[in-house]
């Protein structure tokens, strides 16, 4: 049980947020923010292993807390899943350091596979 | 002066002109006559002092063949002075005729012809007779102091008449001169005033004709290569005036037409990246909802659940359906106010019924707020279509929630007031920017919601402003940013409406059938 790994989900929509949950299944520490600020606050505080992003958050946009967290010393190496319905903003994305950009509609077990293999990475 | 028109004022100016000119020959030509009378008058002059002297020498011929004759008694001058006898009336009518036009010498003239009459009948003829009759020496006595004296008072005459003849012709003379140097003077005058004259018109005429059409050629080049503020100084006397007031009038409607012209094209290019935005922004309102009924139906297809997760799980993409569903149903009705067709169908709709069922479903959109509902449990009558005015009511709890990202309370009441039922959602959110507050109806128009995050079609209140006045109702709302914002909608009562609708046959049957 101490191996489990935290994963901090992003995004102001309840069902997604609970659609991402139930894609990776159990075995995940989940934290779950609804806006940009409440996601940087939590990744402060869990400091999570995978960070699965929206853009399009209230209060502090999706690129915002990409950017903040890369340049936070603490935070800056933990791998990041952009997943938004903005499929144009992919360069951005990934110039912007994420490790991987996934579109809505999502595959669940596409997704589930991305982050095993950001969290084998790491 | 200024309203005259410069057809008139040519006209005007070239009257004066030919008055002027006119002039001047009348009194060139009174100035020439003047000078010609005075040259005839020193011709007549000259004629008088002639048919003196002529009349003189004959008097003289007539006195020295007498005396010859007397005193000589030699009848070969009898022929010579009868002869001149004979030609003295002649003569003597001459001189009256000559000096007739000059009654200065009148005087003088009467004089000398009673002298010559006298000295021919009283002394010339008697002393002839005498003569004749060889009464030599009486004949001798008369012509020495009779003949002397009389000869000697003639002579006198004719001096003086002499004199006055050359004074009068040295001042006529100078008369004459005077009035040609006059008569120059005033042709030299009247040429350069003339002159002049020509010479301002024509002054005139280039200031006030040549200068402003040229203006108005350079200024209607300037505004053929696109200078639409170009405008001409309102100058110039009567058409001259009018056409740079024409000119000024064209130029002002096609600079209006110009910016009437690029307005619209702004507008176009505004609604066409409106346009754009929209699509950009159906495409991803439609993904998310998508995306939890494709994940969780794949979900679903591909991993067992307890039948508890399972009807849980199917809830949701129900609900994520549904969200779908109305998404397309708001852009559908975008298509319908630009193309100017609602349902018009009129039903009687209890508002509190509609509030409360609203409220019922919103509230378990958001765990984070509360809605709380103030509305009397007695019916707020309106005439209309339930479904849009429901779909006004959801749109109005949609905003409330959506721009209070914080949570908290959401307060709608809803009463009669005058006669109209009206409804009031209130809520503690983010608040609408003064400087935003006037495009809030604006279709595709989201504040600055889209930058926030806050998902929304930019068509919500657009569409809601629509159904509402469709419904003879206004929409409107009260706002301060960081503190919250209150929407308000009133709507006719039904007792009113009906009232008014009583001649409308087609909506009698469907009031009943609802009562």
């Amino acid at each position: 049980m101490e191996d489990r790994k935290t994963i901090l989900i992003c995004d102001d929509e309840p069902a997604l947020r609970e659609l991402i949950r139930a894609s990776l299944e159990d075995g995940y520490f989940f934290a779950e923010a609804s806006d940009g600020l409440t996601a940087l606050e939590l990744a402060r505080e869990v400091e999570p292993d995978v960070v699965i992003l929206d853009l399009m958050l209230p209060r502090l946009g999706g690129l915002e807390v990409l950017a903040r967290l890369r340049a936070d010393e603490h935070l800056g190496d933990i791998p990041v899943l952009v997943i938004t319905a903005w499929n144009e903003t992919r360069e951005d994305v990934l110039a912007a350091g994420a490790a991987e950009f996934t579109s809505k509609p999502f595959d669940p077990d596409a997704l589930k596979a991305s982050i095993e293999r950001l969290l084998e990475a790491a | 002066m200024r309203r005259l028109s410069l057809q008139r004022r040519m006209v005007a100016a070239s009257a004066v002109l030919a008055l002027v000119v006119g002039g001047v020959f009348i009194a060139l030509i009174l100035a020439l006559s003047d000078m010609h009378e005075a040259r005839a008058q020193e011709a007549r002059s000259k004629q008088a002092t002639a048919s003196a002297f002529a009349l003189q020498s004959l008097v003289l011929d007539i006195e020295r063949n007498l005396r010859g004759y007397v005193f000589s008694g030699q009848r070969e001058f009898l022929p010579t002075y009868e002869r001149s006898v004979r030609q003295l009336p002649k003569s003597l009518d001459d001189f009256e005729a000559v000096t007739r036009s000059e009654p200065r010498q009148g005087e003088q003239v009467q004089f000398l012809t009673d002298s010559i009459r006298l000295y021919e009948d009283e002394y010339a003829g008697p002393v002839l007779n005498l003569a004749k009759d060889r009464r030599l020496g009486a004949a001798r006595d008369a012509a020495k102091q009779e003949g002397a004296f009389r000869i000697n008072q003639i002579q006198n005459g004719f001096k003086k008449f002499h004199r006055a003849e050359a004074d009068l012709t040295k001042n006529r003379q100078r008369s004459a001169d005077a009035k040609a140097t006059h008569a120059i003077e005033l042709g030299v005058a009247g040429l350069a005033l003339s002159s002049a004259l020509i010479l301002l018109f024509g002054f005139y005429l280039a200031r006030s004709i040549a200068r402003p059409v040229r203006e108005a050629a350079e200024g209607a080049t300037e505004l053929a290569a696109g200078d639409l503020s170009r405008r001409l100084s309102q100058s110039g006397p009567g058409e001259i005036g009018e056409l740079t007031t024409a000119f000024n009038r064209m130029a002002e409607s096609l600079q209006r037409a110009h910016e009437e012209l690029e307005e619209q094209n702004r507008q176009l290019r505004d609604s066409e990246r409106l346009k754009s935005d929209l699509v950009n922004t159906v495409s991803h309102e439609l993904r998310t909802p998508l995306s939890g009924v494709l994940g969780f139906t794949k979900l679903l297809l591909t991993r067992e659940f307890d039948s508890e997760t399972r009807r849980h799980y199917l809830g949701i993409v129900d609900a994520q359906a549904r969200r779908l569903s109305d998404l397309i149903n708001d852009f559908l009705d975008v298509r319908k106010i630009e193309e100017g067709r609602f349902e018009r169908a009129r039903e009687l709709v209890d508002v509190g019924v509609l509030l409360r069922d609203e409220a019922t479903l919103y509230s378990l959109q958001s765990q984070d707020h509360e809605l709380a509902l103030a509305v009397p449990q007695t019916p707020l009558p309106v005439l209309g279509n339930p479904d849009r005015l429901r779909q006004v009511i959801g749109n109005l709890f949609s905003n409330a929630i959506k721009y209070s990202p914080h949570g908290g309370r959401v307060e709608v009441t809803a009463e009669m007031q005058g006669g109209a039922v009206r409804v009031e959602v209130h809520d503690d959110g983010i608040g609408i920017p003064a400087a935003q507050q006037s495009q809030i109806f604006t279709k595709f128009f989201r504040a600055e919601a889209a930058a926030s995050g806050i998902p929304g079609t930019g068509l919500g209140l657009a569409v809601s402003r629509d159904i509402v006045e469709s419904h003879g109702g206004q929409i409107g709302f009260v706002s301060t940013e960081g503190e919250g914002t209150t929407f308000f909608i009133e709507l006719p009562g039904a007792d009113g409406a009906s009232d008014q609708r009583q001649g409308n046959p087609a909506d009698r049957p469907k009031e009943r059938t609802t009562r």
